[in-house]
């Protein structure tokens, strides 16, 4: 069974509380880097919220984007690749990363116009006993390798067995990354776009719908619905 | 010579000795369970519905449990509050549990008192302690004894007062920096019920806010969180429309349509020039009827003359009162911001009459009150103590302080998930006060500000490792969530109903009487099992969920609006040498200071201002520049009350003459990850209280800035520069 994930983020629905940010941490294993390492811009956090500003008829108001991995279809980042570490994945049409293969490099991250891949610079340690909670279903990530956002893949696979095991398909809003599961608003839709009935196939027609930086061509499959302004101003 | 008869008995032995000897050494590869403990199933899952505590919302959540370990917090779907969801403290809480500096053993002082020097006791040794302590204190006089703790609910509530109340001491404190006490007041004096309202924002179509706070740190986040999508998308023709006004664009107001920016202080008279348009134009029928509203005063308050008390626009104060009456049902809330004024019942009772003049109160889309307690009816009196009123608890903090001062006290009993000694203003003096108590025990799963003054520190559990019952202040009409341990208890700790529990049938008496349990699991099984709820089917769901809300309360009052008490906010300090008011609120992220030894919360960029790991002042551009000051500087904020510093952020959509502040950073004791992130905005507050409801007023000084040298830089984690331009990216 082939699938296309996608995912739709609603900007009318975000309200930029973070809270997929700290559940992706919790899921994927990520690591804390400290404030030193944060400020030379190696945070690797999975997910971020861009605040921007914007000023509109003469009003300033903050917009909220969060950011994830775009799973483009025409991915920059794939091509570059000197070693199929970032490759594009047959079943689930996802952009994946094998830890194994990746040299270190870089170039997929350099080539990534979103900028939503993180390096490990360093092997970050889980200070005992934290690293108790980490999730048994994925690794963690050792120095000199990229990682950024899968669709938290673990789930879809467990997903998938699960589906498999009682024979029958994935049912519609059955596999949820842990960011779309945690959004207290509902911001965050997630789907298989091969699945004509599904939330994610249908709202895909969405008048709201825009992709960023669509001009670049890379069809990425995280979209986005736009922020309404109601009547009047 | 060895015949075979001994050769058989000495190998035999080394056999059995390989075979201890074999125990003594831990397998470090292979599983070692032939039958495994009932947890631990390997390679499958176990989830556990419980209750989160990492803010006082009462959030229901189910914790995954993979080979004993505690892995991933997620929202309980089936839980009326937050129906699956959960925000960024409640993720952390798993930082708590496996904490590396969590307590794991009694700590006894080894050092002089104040000095956060402890050495590890037994338990055996600690309890006897605290008996003996409680033992001496109820021979001499029992009244001396102090309890100072967080607001708690539910059963662990009820043990602690009827802990207290058998031992004979009416010193029961219970502190919460972000109490509610201006809203009771305030609803009680519109409406006629003592309660928080049950507000439906999913179904209202015009929300207006007055320094709302309700999707970051307000009552119940996740719950408004949830309801807030519903409002904007999830019915087919409606998209609510949500106007802010306030002193500071906030998270909140930064997703309203229209964010009007108001002085600090002056949301009360806004809400005045709303409601004075809404009875001119008798816009609705309760509008309509206010003719004694209008005598009363509100007709002198017209959108010219608000509009320059509040520096709103005149014609949008007129345009807002037209839409929220053609837009019903609608609704009014208020946030922190406006409760902490020194006026703040004034500010939430205008907010509260827009409601009743818009008839939007007992309405779906508007404000009703539940009652929350309807399934402890049979309960009489005791109901109360499981979901007590949610205030602040300061009038009766600084009377204890009072009376410390006086030797009132000869033992002290403090519960760590509240930190006086950090949330305090400075000029109370409760560090110095409370060290005056002979002996000081406190219960605490890590070593703050407050529980490192103690004689004596009993490690507690966290949330995720004891029984526990909880009924959450707002988002349900008559739910009851179970908390239960998700993994066994990780350190050698006990939870406080059990100490209490136990100590009161060691003490003997009235005070045996008043608990008459085996622990506290037993208090809460009894008292459920009692009433006729089956445990087995409510730990599983994570608590006793009405699918049929509890009939809605009646609010005498509102039929019969009458004007608030007009009073103005006051600031201390000399406006010419302290130019800026001070607006202090509870960071996302850290809440009241609570969440800042959990790094994945230090860790998540601030909304607003992106930043991570430190603290920072927010002053509009124009301000700055009068003061020369620009964006990352270094400054020293001065209030009448002590000067901390911070680094300056320009924030584009604050009032000018502001100046505001994350709470939560400038921990001196909490553990390596809140140390040294920069100073406390606690210490600039005067110990100023609310005219009204006696809650503490925060938002009530003015403050300096001068430019400071300071080390580092404040790290800000998001760009929206280069490719990163909003034009580049839409």
């Amino acid at each position: 069974m082939k699938h296309r994930w996608a995912m739709v983020i609603d900007m009318d629905r975000c309200t930029g509380c973070g809270a997929c940010v700290v559940a992706c941490v919790a899921e994927n294993n990520t690591a804390v880097v400290g404030e030193e390492m944060a400020a030379q811009g190696r945070l690797m956090q999975w997910i971020r919220v861009v605040r921007y500003w914007r000023v509109e008829h003469g009003e300033t108001r903050a917009v909220f984007v969060p950011t994830p991995c775009m799973q483009c279809e025409n991915a920059p980042c794939e091509i570059v690749c000197p070693v199929y570490a970032t490759y594009h994945d047959e079943d689930d049409n996802l952009n994946a990363m094998v830890y194994n293969r990746c040299i270190g490099t870089r170039y997929c991250a350099n080539n990534c116009p979103y900028s939503v891949r993180v390096f490990n610079w360093f092997d970050y340690k889980w200070e005992k006993p934290l690293d108790e909670q980490l999730n048994p279903d994925l690794t963690t990530r050792s120095r000199g390798v990229m990682e950024k956002c899968t669709y938290c893949i673990q789930r879809i696979r467990r997903g998938k067995e699960t589906a498999l095991k009682e024979g029958r398909p994935v049912r519609d809003g059955e596999v949820l990354p842990a960011c779309a599961q945690t959004c207290p608003p509902g911001a965050i839709l997630f789907g298989d776009l091969n699945d004509p009935e599904s939330a994610v196939s249908r709202i895909m027609k969405d008048l709201r719908r825009f992709r960023l930086m669509e001009h670049l061509g890379t069809e990425p499959r995280t979209v986005y619905l736009k922020r309404m302004r109601g009547p009047g101003r | 010579m060895l015949d075979r008869r001994e050769f058989l008995k000495i190998s035999g032995a080394t056999a059995f000795a390989a075979l201890f000897g074999g125990c003594e050494r831990m397998p470090q590869k292979l599983i070692p369970f032939v039958i495994p403990p009932e947890h631990y199933v390997l390679g499958e899952s176990l989830w556990y519905a419980s209750a989160c505590r990492q803010c006082p919302a009462g959030c229901g959540i189910v914790v995954r449990n993979s080979a004993g370990r505690a892995k991933k917090i997620e929202g309980n779907p089936l839980h009326p509050v937050n129906r699956g969801k959960l925000c960024a403290r409640g993720h952390a809480g798993l930082q708590a549990l496996y904490h590396p500096e969590r307590l794991g053993r009694p700590l006894r002082l080894d050092g002089p008192r104040g000095s956060g020097k402890f050495k590890e006791i037994p338990w055996e040794e600690a309890l006897n302690l605290l008996l003996s302590g409680l033992k001496k204190v109820r021979a001499e006089a029992p009244s001396s004894l102090l309890m100072l703790t967080d607001p708690m609910r539910g059963h662990r509530n009820l043990v602690a007062a009827r802990f207290m109340k058998g031992f004979g001491s009416p010193n029961r404190v219970a502190w919460d920096p972000f109490g509610q006490d201006a809203q009771l007041a305030a609803n009680e004096a519109v409406y006629g019920v003592r309660d928080l309202p049950e507000a439906d924002l999913a179904g209202t179509r015009y929300l207006l806010s007055f320094s709302g706070d309700f999707l970051e740190t307000g009552i119940s986040p996740v719950h408004y969180g949830y309801a807030y999508g519903r409002m904007r998308q999830a019915r087919p023709t409606v998209r609510g429309k949500f106007v802010h006004l306030g002193p500071r664009l906030s998270m909140t107001a930064a997703n309203a349509d229209v964010f009007l920016p108001i002085a600090l202080g002056t949301e009360g008279f806004a809400a005045l020039g709303i409601a004075h348009v809404l009875v001119k134009e008798k816009l609705t029928r309760a509008a309509g009827n206010a003719s004694a509203l209008w005598e009363a005063g509100l007709k002198e308050y017209t959108p010219e003359e608000v509009g320059k008390r509040t520096g709103a626009v005149p014609e949008d104060l007129v345009e807002v009162a037209r839409e929220f009456a053609s837009n019903q049902p609608g609704l009014a809330l208020a946030g922190d911001g406006a409760a902490s004024c020194t006026n703040g019942v004034f500010h939430l009772s205008c907010v509260a009459l827009l409601n009743v003049l818009a008839g939007n109160v007992g309405k779906t889309g508007g404000i009703s009150f539940p009652d929350r307690l309807a399934p402890f009816s049979g309960r009489g009196a005791e109901a109360g103590l499981l979901l007590p009123p949610p205030g602040s608890g300061y009038e009766d903090v600084r009377d204890a302080i009072g009376k410390m001062g006086k030797g009132a006290f000869r033992l002290a009993i403090f519960s760590g998930d509240t930190n006086p000694a950090f949330t305090l203003a400075p000029s109370l003096s409760f560090r110095e006060a409370f060290l005056s108590v002979p002996m000081i025990v406190s219960f605490a799963p890590f070593l703050d500000e407050t529980s490192s003054l103690s004689d004596l520190v009993l490690p507690t559990p966290t949330y995720l490792e004891e029984w526990w019952d909880d009924i959450a202040p707002v988002g349900h009409g008559g739910a009851v969530t179970f908390g239960q341990p998700v993994v066994p208890p990780y350190r050698d700790t006990r939870p406080m109903p059990d100490v209490l529990i136990a100590a009161a049938r060691e003490l003997g008496g009235p005070v045996a009487s008043a608990l008459p349990w085996g622990s506290s699991r037993e208090c809460i099984e009894k008292t459920y099992a009692g009433m006729g709820i089956r445990l087995e089917e409510a730990h599983r769901d994570g608590g006793v969920f009405p699918g049929k809300e509890a009939a809605s309360r009646p609010a005498p009052k509102a039929g019969k609006p009458s004007l608030p008490q007009v009073s103005e906010a006051s600031f201390e300090g000399d406006p010419a040498r302290f130019p800026l008011l001070l607006h202090v609120y509870p960071s996302i992220s850290l809440y009241d200071g609570r969440g800042a030894n959990l790094s994945w919360l230090q860790e998540l960029p601030d909304p607003i201002a992106t930043a991570v790991w430190r603290n920072w002042v927010e002053v509009n551009p124009a301000t700055a520049a009068k003061f020369g000051l620009s964006d990352g500087d270094g400054v020293t904020v001065s209030s009448p009350y002590g000067s901390i510093t911070a680094f300056l952020v320009l924030h584009p959509a604050i009032a000018e003459g502001v100046a505001a502040m994350p709470l939560g950073q400038g921990h001196t004791r909490y553990g390596r990850n809140a140390v040294n992130r920069g100073d406390n905005p606690y210490r600039l507050l005067p110990s100023a209280s609310e005219g009204a409801s006696r809650a503490p007023a925060r938002q009530s000084t003015r403050v300096s800035l001068a430019r400071t040298k300071l080390s580092g830089a404040l790290v800000r984690t998001v760009s929206t520069e280069g490719q990163w331009l909003y034009e580049n990216i839409l």
